[in-house]
């Protein structure tokens, strides 16, 4: 497919084109905060940094209707009520602007859970065959971005329609746009070529980027992981600062797991998907009072090992479409840092995963 | 389920409730669409999620077996919000129903073995079904022993049943409770240590348990005495779930999810997986 560019003028005026056939949402910057809000003629969009918050809200909406229901009294009998039900309504089509690489791969790691685990999730297939991403590639890494440990890159295509490359002319600053599917091809339709120089000029800023550190070996990580498990001082130790806050899994790409409540008004309601957390001793707290992950050191221990070790064993074939991790194994992580960056008390899921690797090799010396 | 949204519950009539325990509360259900309810399957030991539209959902096992197909059974404890409203409905009221759901006893490995059921409490609700089918298949078994308790004789569950069961011949009803109170004929003393008592033999045997997880644990470490293995120990677990079809993330031990994976396990599957209980 042919690359284009789009000045950086000209973002406003195609993202109000696109706005007209798409619920567009758009990054802006709110506070110290980038969120994605629906655009509307008055937003800037700002491509600049990676948003605060994932793209997984265009897929797994933080909120939403499973159905709605309605109680009707029996009118011979008013002590009776019959009860019907509705389903909700069809998600509209959507474009997200602005996800970076690691965002777009989580669409693969949520399709994992939705549409591959067993049973296929109606409303997320809906979501998903109705959003397309458009995406910017990054320039350069923060210092809590580890995409490359999970088979990312800056570049990297993967869950795309459309990836925008940043490039700085004399001319004109814009990006070099290439649609990655037809209907991220269509996108960008009315968008003049990028000239030869221009995609030379790309090359040589990417030839320029500094090349991440090796990410450390993680082949073994799943076993690892298991390995210490039962260590419950070592997760106590790495739980030590965690505040149960949560803010790791909301704004997490991959993290899918959500709660099922009804909103009750009168005689009628409906019953909402939201998102859940896992670092939250309610999530597991049984009726009985019982509740298998009692303590911090539990929960934090579940995040981490879904990630890196329950994940890879439950689909130990990883798709070609999620890239190449150097470790062979997929994760339910991309790298993206949000968890790192975002984190009150400076909790790092890498710093985690590197403990595990080094106790589970202590711990195997020690037995020989 | 409904076919194309497993989120969507069937819409269900109660028509029939009754106290088993000061706290726990039988429900009859029956579908609404008669189409619907004469096409519904499942396997003893499923489960199903009751909605009271308004307050939410809560997972249950169907403790009426698949033989009896008059209307589906529900015994369910009063402990949280979901259960106190339900402990308000009468017959007549609709629930949504969400079943069948998660996996089932292994019924088939068990023909031509003996049974031994070992329940307390409220954990007798997914033995009933089970118990029931068999006596229903009655010549696919061997010999079959109920050992169940409950706190005193007033918590025990389904009553007049353990009286017919009792007196059916065919099997071995063994009642005990914590604190007998006044008129209590039956045994004082906690499960396990009945088990113990009546050295139940392992040969060809299958053990199925259900109970408080304490009851469990000293369960689990008077078969082991007794000589059985953990593949001769089936049981099922508890968690919290929600979606009931392994998406929403709650109910996983390790990679397993509780509500397809489970309920019901062996104590060798239990074994393979990361002490998280």
């Amino acid at each position: 497919m042919v690359a284009r560019f789009l000045k950086e003028t000209d973002l406003a005026a195609i993202t109000a084109a696109w706005a007209r056939d798409y619920r567009v949402l758009a990054p802006v910057r709110e506070g110290s905060s980038i969120v994605y809000r629906v655009f509307s003629q008055d937003m800037h969009p700002f491509l600049g940094r990676p948003p605060t918050s994932s793209a997984k809200e265009a897929l797994l909406p933080q909120t939403e209707n499973l159905f709605t229901y309605k109680y009707r009294k029996d009118q011979d009998d008013l002590t009776r009520t019959e009860v019907f039900l509705s389903e909700a309504l069809p998600p509209e089509p959507t474009l997200i602007l602005g996800p970076r690489p690691c965002d777009a791969r989580g669409r693969h790691l949520l399709d994992r859970v939705f549409l591959e685990r067993g049973v296929i999730d109606p409303q997320y297939k809906a979501h998903r065959a109705a959003t397309l991403f458009v995406s910017v590639a990054c320039t350069s890494m923060q210092n809590t971005c580890f995409c490359h440990w999970t088979g990312g890159a800056m570049d990297d295509e993967t869950g795309s329609d459309v990836l925008l490359h940043p490039l700085a002319l004399e001319s004109a600053s814009g990006f070099v746009a290439k649609a990655v599917t037809p209907a991220g091809e269509k996108l960008l339709a009315n968008l003049p070529e990028a000239t030869s120089e221009m995609l030379a000029k790309l090359d040589e800023r990417k030839a320029q980027a500094p090349a991440p550190d090796n990410a450390p070996a993680l082949a073994g990580i799943a076993e690892s992981f298991l390995a210490v498990f039962d260590d419950l001082d070592f997760w106590t130790d790495q739980s030590a600062r965690c505040l149960s806050c949560g803010v790791c899994t909301y704004l997490c790409p991959t993290c899918s797991c959500f709660n099922i409540t009804d909103e009750n008004h009168g005689m009628s309601g409906r019953r909402l998907r939201t998102w859940d957390t896992c670092m939250s001793a309610l999530y597991t707290l049984e009726g009985s009072g019982h509740n298998p992950r009692i303590s911090r050191a539990h929960r934090l221990r579940n995040r981490v090992g879904h990630k890196f070790s329950y994940h890879p064993r439950e689909f130990p074939e990883a798709a070609p479409s999620s890239g190449q991790s150097p470790s062979g194994l997929e994760f339910s992580c991309t790298g993206c840092g949000r968890c790192i960056r975002s984190c009150p008390v400076a909790v790092d899921i890498r710093q985690i995963v590197l403990d595990v690797l080094a106790k589970a090799k202590e711990t195997a010396e020690a037995k020989e | 389920m409904n076919a194309s949204n497993p989120y969507i519950p069937e819409l269900a009539t109660i028509v029939e409730t009754f106290d088993e325990t000061p706290d726990v509360k039988t429900f009859r259900v029956v579908l609404q669409d008669p189409t619907k309810m004469a096409a519904f399957r499942f396997e003893p030991g499923q489960v199903a999620q009751l909605s009271v539209f308004g307050t939410g959902e809560s997972t249950f096992v169907i403790c009426s077996p698949p033989t009896r197909m008059e209307y589906l059974q529900f015994s369910v404890m009063r402990v949280g919000e979901l259960t106190h409203r339900l402990h308000t409905l009468k017959a007549g009221d609709p629930i949504g129903l969400r079943a069948p759901l998660g996996n089932h006893f292994p019924y088939r490995d068990m023909q031509g073995k003996d049974i031994v059921f070992v329940g307390g409490g409220l954990g007798m609700a997914p033995l009933r079904t089970l118990l029931l089918f068999m006596l229903d298949n009655r010549a696919d078994y061997g010999n079959i022993t109920l050992i169940y308790g409950g706190r005193t004789p007033e918590h025990l569950c389904f009553k007049d049943e353990l009286k017919d069961w009792a007196a059916r011949g065919d099997m071995r009803v063994e009642l005990t409770v914590d604190n007998p109170g006044t008129d209590w004929q039956g045994r004082t003393g906690v499960v396990p240590a009945v088990l113990t008592e009546l050295a139940v033999s392992p040969e060809n045997a299958v053990a199925v348990t259900c109970g408080p997880p304490i009851m469990i644990r000293f369960t689990l470490e008077a078969l082991g005495k007794l000589g059985f293995t953990d593949e001769q120990i089936v049981t099922t677990l508890e968690r919290r779930m929600k979606c009931g079809i392994g998406l929403c993330g709650r109910c996983n031990i390790g990679e397993k999810f509780v509500c397809v994976d489970g309920p019901v396990f062996t104590q060798a599957q239990l074994a393979g997986l990361p002490q998280e209980f």
